[in-house]
């Protein structure tokens, strides 16, 4: 509309008039409409927008001002103008209230009406660009409103802490994970903040606050607070700068680390036992040699060929260990790697005691086994149960005593396979009991003096059945025996589909140990 | 002659220290647990007690000193460790840890009798 040619509305009932004013308008570029009454004129000046509009005060049907006001009410900034006859004035201030721009007396000249015309053209052009600026600014605003309802969103449905200070050290912005990890009921946007944080995070925020100061480095804390249980947080301070680079403040995010630091925790001490454990008998065997080395001494053959015997043994055991410490991490590493396939949990029973006969003679122990009809599939990784099985086993022969037995059953126990180990071992006192899938621990009494264990074969066996879902129970009687049954989860196969695999292995079943 | 008590969990740490003591002219009694060893203590009432810092369980010698001193025992206390440095248990020599000195296994025949002799004269100046 800006560019093209302006129109004007011309509403006015005398005839002679209407229409010179017309051609005159035309001839002077101008794209005119003519309406002879007021009804005609209103109905024109609402139906489109026009950039001018000359009304004629006096009109039979609608009076003029009347006009106006039904224009100026749809497109206010239409530029009107009242033309009469009559001129008063008292109606030339009405049409002025009402929103006429200008009051043009009949009868006028050529030049006259031009010059209104073109003045008040020019109004038109200032009130829409005045209007256009008006909207520009408010949509602006309104970005920046929503902009910022967009940024509190974030900040707020995040779960770290993030606290802003401006450099007189006054709160500028929170959010409700702030409060909550610092522990406070409150926080006031403009409240001085430095003297309520932690001495840490207020150390690290007076550094940017130092006068002469220029950094433009984050610094980061970890601290531990104490409100209701112990917490750990972690604060990233770093400035905030202006547009021109000036500094504007601090944000501090918090991050709950609470349970980093209990991993953290619990990985150091295992590794300080791990430690511990591998030195042990590093140290009984380089004392032995430094004991055989040394002339000094005075070692007898025997006792030379004494200590050469256990420094055997004792790297024997730390051979075991250091197996088991790689079959832990193999598990912990490859749990996602592992080869899942239909086990016959039978048949790795059987292998598994076949695997350990020469133990079970030894100490002749008989071996009983009972194992329901129609046992189904295991969905597992075949290294890792024969692994559970082959520690649950040496364990009952281990800490059996001689002529001892070990009863295995193995049946269906709702969604489980339940396998039941029962020895007549030395047993465990209850308060080992608790422990003993700990790692490292070995149960201290006088019957295990003599019996050599990583301490980390129950908890392997716990760490594999965990890794299935599965569940291990334990009985136990000190001097008596224990008993472990293993449930471990199975899909049930359907009435009808049970397979025949398993008659290959029923004779295998009936073999005697 | 000077009585040393050992009390260590480990049989072979126990079988060289013993060792090394005998053949340097020391009598020695030894213990495998906490237990054993407040009782060999009460008994025989030595002049140096060697302890090592974990049995059981990994502060079971710490432990042990501190409730010795608690009981008014003075004896000396050599305490023997093998992960002194590893993170999560760390020991320095001060009010904490009521021991009168540390030796690291594997343990140096030499070292071990240098520190005893020098606890033992400690005690008779």
């Amino acid at each position: 509309m800006q560019n093209s040619k302006p129109h004007i509305l011309i509403v006015d009932d005398e005839k002679g008039l209407r229409v010179g004013t017309h051609r005159l308008l035309e001839s002077e570029g101008y794209i005119v409409q003519s309406a002879e009454n007021g009804l005609t004129g209103i109905k024109y000046g609402t139906e489109r927008e026009f950039d001018l509009a000359i009304i004629d005060l006096k009109m039979p049907d609608v009076d003029g001002l009347e006009v106006l006001q039904k224009i100026k009410k749809v497109f206010p900034f239409t530029v009107c103008f009242i033309a009469t006859a009559f001129a008063s004035y008292d109606t030339a201030i009405e049409a002025t209230r009402i929103g006429a721009y200008g009051y043009i007396p009949k009868p006028f000249t050529p030049e006259e009406l031009i010059y209104q015309i073109e003045k008040g053209y020019k109004h038109r052009k200032l009130l829409l660009e005045s209007e256009r600026l008006k909207k520009e600014k408010e949509e602006s605003l309104l970005e920046i409103a929503s902009e910022k309802s967009r940024l509190k969103t974030i900040l707020e449905s995040i779960s770290d802490g993030v606290l802003v200070v401006n450099k007189s050290g006054e709160v500028v912005y929170y959010n409700n994970a702030s409060l909550k990890l610092l522990g406070f009921d409150e926080i006031k946007i403009g409240q001085q903040i430095l003297g309520n944080l932690p001495e840490e995070i207020n150390e690290k925020i007076n550094r940017y606050l130092q006068p002469d100061s220029v950094v433009n480095k984050s610094r980061t804390v970890q601290i531990e607070l104490n409100h209701n249980s112990q917490v750990f947080i972690e604060a990233v301070c770093s400035p905030v700068l202006h547009t021109d680079g000036s500094f504007a403040g601090v944000v501090i995010v918090l991050k709950n680390i609470t349970e980093f630091k209990k991993i953290e925790f619990i990985k150091n001490q295992f590794v300080s036992m791990v430690a511990h454990e591998l030195k042990a008998p590093v140290a009984a065997v380089s004392g032995f040699i430094k004991l055989i080395l040394d002339k000094s001494f005075n070692i007898s053959n025997e006792q030379q060929e004494d200590y050469l015997r256990r420094s055997g043994v004792r790297l024997n055991g730390l051979l075991d260990l250091v197996n088991d410490l790689l079959d832990i991490s193999r598990m912990e590493t490859k749990t996602k790697q592992r080869e899942i396939e239909d086990l016959d949990i039978k048949e790795i029973i059987l292998n598994t005691l076949q695997f350990l006969e020469i133990d079970i003679k030894n100490k002749n122990i008989k071996v009983d086994i009972n194992f329901e009809d129609n046992i189904p599939s295991l969905k597992a990784d075949q290294n890792e149960i024969t692994r559970l099985f082959t520690n649950i086993f040496s364990n009952a022969i281990k800490y059996n005593r001689t002529d001892g037995s070990i009863k295995v059953s193995l049946s269906i126990d709702k969604n489980y396979l339940k396998i039941k180990i029962s020895d007549t071992g030395i047993g465990m006192r209850p308060e080992d009991k608790d422990r003993m899938f700990n790692e490292f621990f070995r149960a201290k009494n006088k019957f295990t003096q003599n019996i050599s264990g990583t301490g980390l074969g129950l908890s392997i066996v716990k760490r594999i059945i965990d890794s299935y879902y599965g569940k291990i129970d334990v009985e136990s009687e000190y001097n008596v025996g224990s008993t472990f049954t293993i449930y471990l989860p199975i899909i049930l196969p359907q009435a009808g589909e049970l397979t025949t695999n398993y008659v290959g292995v029923q004779n295998v079943t009936n073999r005697n140990y | 002659m000077s009585l040393i008590a050992i009390i260590d969990d480990d049989p072979d740490i126990i079988e060289a220290t013993s060792l090394v003591l005998k053949s340097r002219g020391f009598s020695v009694c030894t213990a495998s647990n906490p237990d054993e060893g407040y009782k060999i203590i009460k008994e025989n009432n030595p002049d140096l007690i060697i302890l090592d810092v974990m049995m059981d369980e990994p502060d079971d010698g710490f432990f042990m000193a501190q409730k010795l001193r608690r009981d008014k025992v003075k004896t000396p206390i050599l305490m023997y460790t093998s992960v002194s440095k590893t993170i999560g248990f760390e020991y320095g020599q001060g009010e904490m840890v009521p021991v009168d000195d540390f030796v690291e296994k594997p343990i140096s025949p030499e070292e071990l009798i240098e520190k005893v002799k020098l606890l033992l004269k400690k005690v008779e100046a």
